[in-house]
Formats: C-alpha cells, structure tokens, sequence
C-alpha cells in the first residue's frame, strides 16, 4: 500500500494548518485513498496503474490546496488558523485584518471609489462647519479668564432698546457705586483722519477707559498701554493695532515716541499692541487704533446721550446672578436720583461670550446639525453597498468559517475594512474641507467671525478622526453582523449569486434607503424655507432705490471745521464739483446712510403737547442730511417739500419727518406747519417747523419694520455732522467713485473720504447672513438629495438583479414590459413614499428650529412642504427608473439559466 | 441522447442537496458517501477527494452535519458524518425548493414544445 500520506500531506503544506487538525484531516483523506486504491485492485488495475489513478485525484491542479485554502485571496502568504480559538496577539490580528482589509479595498476599486467619495463629501463638510463652529464658539476668547468678563448694557426696552448702549454718566456712577467687578472700562468708537503721511486715510479706532487692557489682560507687544494720568482730556497719546504697524509704518521699531496728525491734532504713539487683537462690541470691528476716553467735563456729565460700550471684570468668587442684583440696585438708586433721564432704564449685565456669539450660534448649530445630518445619509449609502458586498463574498465567508474562522474575528475583520474606508473617506474629507473653508471665508459675513481665526487645527483634526471612527463603526457594524451570520436559507434557495444575503438582508438595505429619503427630505424643506424667507425679505421695499446709487463716508475733522458755517460751505463747493461730473443725476449730502448705522435718537417734545412724564419722552431717530437727498435716494415725499439752499442757518427752523412720526404724534391732523424741538418742551433748543413729510425707511437693519425718524439740513445744524455723499448715477456707479473722490479732494486735499460702495452693495450686505445660512443649508440639502438618489438608484438595482429570476418568470408567463417596468417602480415609490412620510413627521418636529432665522413664513410653510415634496418625488422616480427599464430588459431564458 | 455530464454549476449547487438526503437515514463516512453517489447516479456525478471533503468539512461548521470518529472492532478508526437537526431542517427546504425549480423548468420547457 503506497503511502499517500506523504502526497497529502504536501499539498496541505501552504494551507497552513495546525499539526492537530492537519492530522486528522491527513488521516481521513487518506483513508479515503486507500479504499479508492483496493478498488481500482479489484478492478484489475496493477499496482502502478491503481495508484496513478488514485493520485489524479489530487492532481488537478492545486484543487485540494485552492478549495482548503479558498479563503485566502490568491497570491496571500498569510496562513489560515483552521480550526484554532488560540489566543493570538491582538496586535498580530490586527495587523493582519488591516492587510487584508486594505488588499480587498484595493481589489474592488469602484466600489471603493465610490464609498470613499461619499464619505470625503460628507466628512469634508462636517470638519469645515466644525471648523467655523470651533473658531466662533467654542474656542476660548483671547483675553485672561475670559469667562470672568461681562458687557454691562443699559435697559430701555420701553423705548425698543433692550441692550442701549450707556451714557457717559451712568458709566461714571456705576463705577463709582459698584462692587462686584473688579475694574469697568469704557469703550466709544471714534473714527480718525491720518494726514501728513501721504494719502489722507480714514482709520477706525476707539476711545478707551485707561484701564481696559489691564482689565482685559493683554499687554502691548512694544512700548505700553495706557495709564491712568493718560486718562484726561488734552492727553493726546495713541496705541497703534499691530496691524496698522506693519502697513503703515513697515514694522518699525522705532515708533514708540513718534508724532502722528490724528484729526488735524498731534498725538503721540506709546505702544503697539499685538495682532489680532480685537475689542469686543457691536460688531466685530477691527480697530486701527486707540486713545484715551478722557471724558471732557461735558461729556462726563452726559446723561441723555446714549453712545459707550462698557466691559467689567468680576470679583472672583462673584456670581453673575450677584452681579446682576447689584447693578439692580444701583440702576434703581440712579433712577431715584436722576429721573428725568434714568426713569424705566434697568442694568443688563451678559456675559461676554453670550454677548459675541449669542446671535450667531443658532444658525451655525443649526448648519451643523444639517451637515451631521448629510453624514448620516452618506453612511446608510456605504452601509447599503457594504450590504451587498457582504452577498457577494458569501462563498468567501462559508469557507473561512468552514475552516475555522470565529464569527467574532470575522465581524472584526470587516468592522477593521469600514474603519479603513471611513479613514480614507476622512482623510479626503480633510482636503476637501479645506478647499471649502478657503471659499467659506471669501463670504462669511464679517459680522460672524475674524475671518482668518478659521482653519484646520488641532481640534478640527480630532474632531475629524473621532467622525470618522465613529461613522465607520456605525456603517460598518450591521454589514459585518450581518455578513459573518449570512442566512444560508436564502443562500440555499438559488445558490450563489442572488441570495444577497436574504429578506433580513434586503429588510435592512431598505430600512436604510427609507431612513436616507426622510432624512434628506427634512434637509430639503429646511432649505426650501430658507430660500423663501429669503427671497422674501430681499423682496422687502427698503423704502428707497438701492440701485445706481454710490455712497460714501466724509467725516469731517472737528478740528479743521469746527463749526457749521465752514461745515457748509466745504459741502457747498463739494456738491458744485459733484453735480458738475458728468454721468451724475442728482447728488445730496447725507449723514448716517441707511443699513449702515443703528441710528441716533434723540426725544422730542411737540408743540401744543404736554411733556410726558420723564422716562416716557418718545425717541426718534435723526439724520442729517441736505437739499435733494430724497430725490437721489429715491424716497418719496409724501406731503410738503424738500430741504433747499434757503433753509440755512437764517431762516426759521425745519425739519423733515416720517410717515410714522406724523402718524404718532399728530394723528389724524396734518403735521405740516407744525412744530418740535428736542428735548424737553422748556429745553433751549429751537422750534422746529415741519415741512415735509416723507415715505418710512428702512434705517437700522433690514427686518425690523422702520421706527420713527427725522431729518435735519446740515446748514441748520450745529452739532450734529453730516458724514456722507450719496450720488444718483445714469451710468455705473463705480465707475463715479474715482472721479467724485477728486472732487472731494479737490476742496480739501487732505480730507479723507472712505468706505465708497454702491447702495446695492450695502442693501446685499444687509441680508448676508441670511444669505449665508440659505446658501449652506441649500449646499447640505442638494448633497443629500444627490447621496439619498444615489442609494435609491442602488437598492433598485440590487434589487431588479436579484429578482432577475422572478421577472423573467413573470416576462415568461405573459407580462408586458409596461407590467414590469410599473411593478419596478411601484415598489420604489413605496421605499419612497414611507420615507417621505417619516421625513414629514419629522420635518414638522424640526423646522421649529428654524423659526429663528427665518423670515415673513412659518416653519411649517405648506407651499414649501408641497414643493419639496414634488421635488424629491421627482427625483426617486428618476433614480428608480433606469433600473426599472433594466428589469423590463430582462430575457427570460438567461434570467433562468445563468444563476 | 446519452446521459449528459451536468453542467459544474448544477453540480456544485446541488452537491450539498445530495450528502445531506445521503446521511438522512444513517450515518456515513466520506468514502461511503462520494460511493453512493457514483453508484446511484450511474456514473454521471463523480465526486473528486479534493471537492468532497471540503465540502463535508463546511456542512459540518455549519452545524448541519457532525463527524466522530468511531473504532469498529477489527478496523481502524474512521470518521461517520450524521445529520444533525438543523441539518434535518435544511434538507426538506433543499428538496422543496429543489423541486419548484425543477418544475418552473419544465413549465416553460414544457410550454416551448407545445
């Protein structure tokens, strides 16, 4: 008997199995050769023939050692463990499932390609809003225990301000009454013309308590900071912002002591301070620069007029709740001491962060929970294509775990090639985001954010590794659950190729592509409300013509006109130059532009009238401006007429008011001829004699309906500068700017004339975070349209393959192509159809979120949900349809034959 | 027409179909089973050493079949595979399924001829 133990044993030889199992298997094998040996005896072979034909059996080429070994990918060194539970290095394991994982990424490359670039888009997109989430939110300010500053504002929400900006004042007496900070600063904004260095240049800057960067932390990067003996009115010192430094004196180090023209006076530089540096406020104005606040006598005793920004510091061991109480007190003590001003006006105390970020973190909560939400479908997507995958290796995975391979290492193993593709995918993600975050910043409104503090840092690289371990263990959890326990029933019902992985398989694969359609149809109804609202609101009637009109700001120094006489006369020779240029309409003079400005207020008293009790007074908000400023802006004038060149400082006294002011205060009469002055009825300011009346405006900001508003002439004003051109143009405004600018110039060479822009720009500027939240939601909401057809698409194709055999049966039997193509897409649209119903549900739920940025509709807009229903109905019939057609272009005879 | 060789994808569908209805009323060892199925289908399926067991070994992951090694006086050991409950299982919705293929066949072979 020949020893066919030796031949057996050396084809097992690259199967690598253990000495235990190879034994027996040796054994059983050739015990089966042997009896095939006495056979081939008994049925007259010789001794040599019968063992040749026993050895043929083992002869086809590598068949033994190929079906043993058929778990392994062709060309593998790695030995399979057969029948083994040893206990193996985690990290030799581990090893191993990324080798293996990586090669069988690599051998299917479309799929690969495709899951990788689904899960790039949607991970590119979580990191970058991640990364404007991270710079704005969540990233500490740059200011010593940032979370100890607070903004003290003043209370008159009587008077439509909730947060008024405080008075010189009240500033000085909280100060001096309070004991819960341990410092307050004062802050003003203050614009300064630059001259005799070169082109006269407009720098915006502040006036600053002494003590506000000691409060704040933050110490000059050369020279110093204010101390208090800078704090008094005459002391001309100034802190140039590092920036400045670098642009307009090239670094130099040698600053310090030198003498700068500010306004027409001489200021001394005492430090520059470090970049970036940016006082909290209104908005995020970057400062060029900073001088004391020295509040002269005057202004120190200023009650009535509303213009600081105040930050304090609290006492360690000092609540905000005590903080609040305190100032409490104190505004109710200032009350009683000043009712005339302080009547009804509360202390607001927020802290500082809220107070930066406290408008914004909706929407950018909201876009983050809509990228989340595209991840999401990007997941179900590769889950899907996983799913199918997992059917496909099927005869791959019965080996491995014929030959002894654990469920748990397998599911390991598949978790481990998930994991790879969401690193991949990341990885991508991470370029593509910062691609993304480049253009991002081009239009990030200014008001959001310091545009350069958003990159790809630290936390966003944590963030993204984290997304992606994470989305790979979600998508990859059930296909590989789901692969290592395959449903043999269904493997059994046709063999091989179309039991992908059975009804539990395709219960799954279609859970997932309803989950993908309701999710991205809430996405879409979110983008569709704010595409409405936005539309909406850019349809709103500014109450003036935005277009053809350019604009721009002339502050004149104080020191070179200090009074109205030669305020007037430099904007008479200007407005002669002007409405000589050709290409000019008509051209005004004008203060405070529309959607520029907050607006200044001032209380009034009528003629006629009994002054209200104090804290009472109506506000209304003031403008100054010159003859033709309605005509150029295109506001109507209602009743009455316009401001002229006799209406100066001669004649009597007049002013212009809006429809609501007339409304208000003479309702039902007719206002023209009548009369107001500010202040107080027994103040010393003129009576002033309506005559005109013209159309509301839309001052402030673009949403809040206008408020009430006055305009005064320049030439009738002593105090109040008017700051401003507007110009109508019958060509493009642009190209105006330059030419005007000459003849500004040409009356004043060192006069600075800044921010020129177009009133169509400005208007746009208005709604720019609206725009910015419509267009990233719109972005979020066609991805995941795109991602959710896509997994329709692949669902229907699945499963038109895997009904191949049933459609052609039905095709066989009778059926038309129109039977097949509507039985195809009827069980699409009930995919379809259950997502969108949940996606409603849920919609309903959600959009409530977005009732804070959205504008003139409802969260739960009717039109919008029909519209978008159509749409992505639309859409799935498409996705399903090309499939649909392959189903009806099944042949019947292949269907059958070619399992 | 002699008898034709089946086709290697009719052969490797139903290869487990036919051990398990093989085991189903006594057990057997590997030799015994790849005998049975040339004997009973006259020669047309052969059984290769290097197709059988493998395919045995995976039945038997799968729980369907169990292998013992078993010491019959006067022989040497040899390993019996039985069918299992599961496996009992599995074998009827073989057949069925089985059977309504093979008639879904004939019905459209059968509606050709006519």
């Amino acid at each position: 008997m020949p020893d066919f133990k030796v031949e057996i044993r050396a084809r097992l030889a690259e199967v690598g199995l253990s000495p235990v199992r190879e034994a027996e298997i040796v054994e059983e094998l050739s015990q089966h050769l042997e009896d095939e040996y006495e056979r081939a005896l008994s049925c007259g072979a010789s001794e040599d023939e019968a063992r040749q034909q026993v050895l043929e059996q083992l002869n086809t080429p590598d068949l033994l050692r190929r079906e043993l070994k058929h778990v392994e990918p062709r060309g593998s060194e790695d030995p399979i463990a057969l029948g083994t539970e040893r206990k193996t290095n985690i990290f030799a394991d581990l090893q191993q499932d990324l080798r293996y994982g990586l090669r069988t990424l690599a051998k299917n490359p479309a799929f690969t390609s495709i899951a990788i670039i689904a899960l790039a888009l949607a991970i590119g997109a979580n990191s970058a809003i991640f990364s404007v989430v991270d710079a704005v939110l969540l990233r500490p300010l740059p200011f010593k225990n940032p979370n100890q500053l607070v903004m003290l504002w003043e209370n008159a929400a009587h008077l439509g301000f909730p947060r008024d900006t405080p008075s010189p004042a009240n500033f000085l007496d909280w100060q001096k009454q309070v004991t819960s900070f341990t410092g307050m600063a004062a802050m003003s904004e203050r614009s300064f013309n630059l001259t005799g260095l070169g082109e006269p240049e407009r720098l915006e800057g502040r006036r600053v308590s002494a003590n506000l960067f000691e409060l704040l932390g933050v110490t000059a990067r050369l020279g110093r900071t204010f101390v208090p003996e800078d704090d008094k009115p005459g002391t001309h010192v100034v802190l140039l912002s590092h920036s400045l430094w670098q642009r307009r004196f090239g670094s130099d180090p040698g600053i310090i002591g030198r003498a700068l023209t500010l306004n027409g006076e001489s200021y001394t530089v005492i430090g520059v301070m470090p970049p970036f540096v940016q006082l909290p406020g209104f908005d995020n104005r970057n400062d060029q620069l900073w001088v004391p606040i020295a509040f002269p006598a005057e202004e120190a005793a200023e009650h009535g007029n509303h213009f600081l920004e105040v930050i304090a510091r609290l006492k360690p061991g000092v609540t905000l709740k005590q903080a609040r109480a305190e100032m409490d007190t104190i505004a109710a003590r200032l009350e009683q001491e000043y009712p005339t001003y302080n009547t009804r006006r509360g202390a607001v105390v927020v802290p500082l962060h809220e107070q930066l970020v406290g408008e914004i973190r909706p929407a950018l909560l909201i876009l983050l929970g809509a990228v989340g939400f595209v991840l999401l479908i990007a997941c179900a997507n590769v889950a899907n294509l996983l799913l199918a995958r997992a059917a496909v290796r099927q005869k791959e995975i019965a080996l491995r775990l014929a030959l002894g391979a654990s469920r748990s290492r397998l599911t390991r193993q598949f978790l481990t090639e998930s994991v790879l593709l969401a690193l991949f995918g990341a990885g991508l993600g991470l370029l593509l985001a910062l691609a993304g975050i480049r253009v991002l910043r081009t239009f990030i409104p200014v008001t959001i954010a310091q545009v350069e503090t958003i990159t790809i840092d630290g936390t966003v690289l944590v963030f993204t590794l984290f997304v992606a371990l994470v989305t790979g263990i979600a998508f990859g959890l059930v296909p590989a659950i789901q692969g290592s326990h395959f449903n043999l029933n269904n493997t059994l019902k046709g063999g091989g190729r179309d039991s992908g992985g059975g009804s539990k398989g395709n219960r799954i694969r279609s859970l997932l592509v309803i989950g993908e359609v309701a999710v991205s149809f809430v996405l879409l109804i979110g983008a569709g409300l704010l595409i409405k609202s936005f539309l909406h609101l850019r349809n709103l009637d500014p109450g003036f013509r935005s277009d053809h009109l350019l604009t721009m700001k002339v502050n004149l120094s104080e020191v070179k006109y200090p009074d109205r006489e030669r305020r007037a006369a430099f904007f008479d020779e200007v407005m002669r130059h002007v409405h000589e240029l050709p290409g000019v309409q008509s051209a005004a003079v004008a203060g405070n532009l529309p959607l520029t400005y907050n607006g200044d207020s001032m209380s009034i008293s009528v003629e006629g009238v009994p002054d209200p009790p104090p804290g009472q007074q109506p506000d209304v908000i003031y403008r100054a401006t010159g003859p033709g400023y309605f005509a150029t802006m295109g506001i109507p004038i209602v009743r009455g007429r316009d401001f002229t060149d006799q209406d100066n400082g001669d004649s009597k006294d007049v002013v212009i008011i809006s429809e609501k002011t007339a409304r208000q205060f003479w309702p039902g009469q007719d206002p023209i001829g009548k009369r107001l002055k500010p202040g107080s009825s027994t103040s010393n300011s003129p009576w002033r004699e309506v005559i005109g009346i013209v159309k509301d405006v839309r001052q402030n900001d673009f949403i809040a309906s206008p408020k009430r508003q006055m305009y005064f002439t320049y030439r009738q004003l002593k105090n109040i500068a008017a700051n401003a051109l507007v110009v109508r143009t019958s060509i493009e405004p642009v190209s105006l700017a330059v030419p005007v600018r000459n003849a500004i110039w040409s009356v004043d060479k060192d006069q600075t004339v800044a921010d020129i822009d177009t009133m169509d720009h400005i208007v746009a500027q208005a709604v720019a975070r609206q725009r910015f939240s419509m267009l990233l939601l719109g972005l979020f909401a066609a991805l995941a349209l795109l991602l959710a057809s896509i997994g329709i698409y692949g669902v229907m194709s699945y499963s038109v393959a895997q009904r191949t055999r049933e459609i052609g049966i039905r095709i066989a039997l009778g059926a038309r192509r129109a039977d097949v193509l509507q039985m195809t897409l009827k069980q699409a649209l009930k995919l379809v159809g259950v997502g969108m119903i949940l996606g409603l549900a849920a919609a309903f739920l959600l959009t409530r979120v977005l009732q804070t940025l959205l504008f003139g509709i409802s969260a739960t807009d009717p039109i919008t949900f029909l519209g978008i229903s159509l749409v992505l109905l639309a859409v799935a019939i498409l996705a399903s349809y090309i499939p649909a057609l392959r189903a009806t272009k099944v042949d019947p005879l292949v269907a059958l034959r070619g399992q | 027409m002699a008898s034709p060789v089946p086709d290697r994808e009719l052969k490797k569908g139903s290869a487990e179909l036919m051990i398990l209805s093989l085991l189903e009323n006594r057990p057997r060892h590997g030799y015994e089973i790849a005998q049975l199925i040339e004997l009973r289908s006259r020669g047309a399926i052969r059984f290769n050493v290097a197709s059988l067991y493998p395919l045995l070994y995976r039945l038997e992951k799968r729980n369907w079949i169990r292998g013992r090694w078993v010491e019959k006086a006067g022989q040497r050991r040899r390993r019996y595979y039985r069918l299992t409950a599961s496996g009992k299982n599995v074998l009827s919705k073989q057949r069925a399924g089985w059977r309504e293929f093979v008639e879904a066949i004939n019905l459209i072979t059968g509606i050709q001829r006519a």
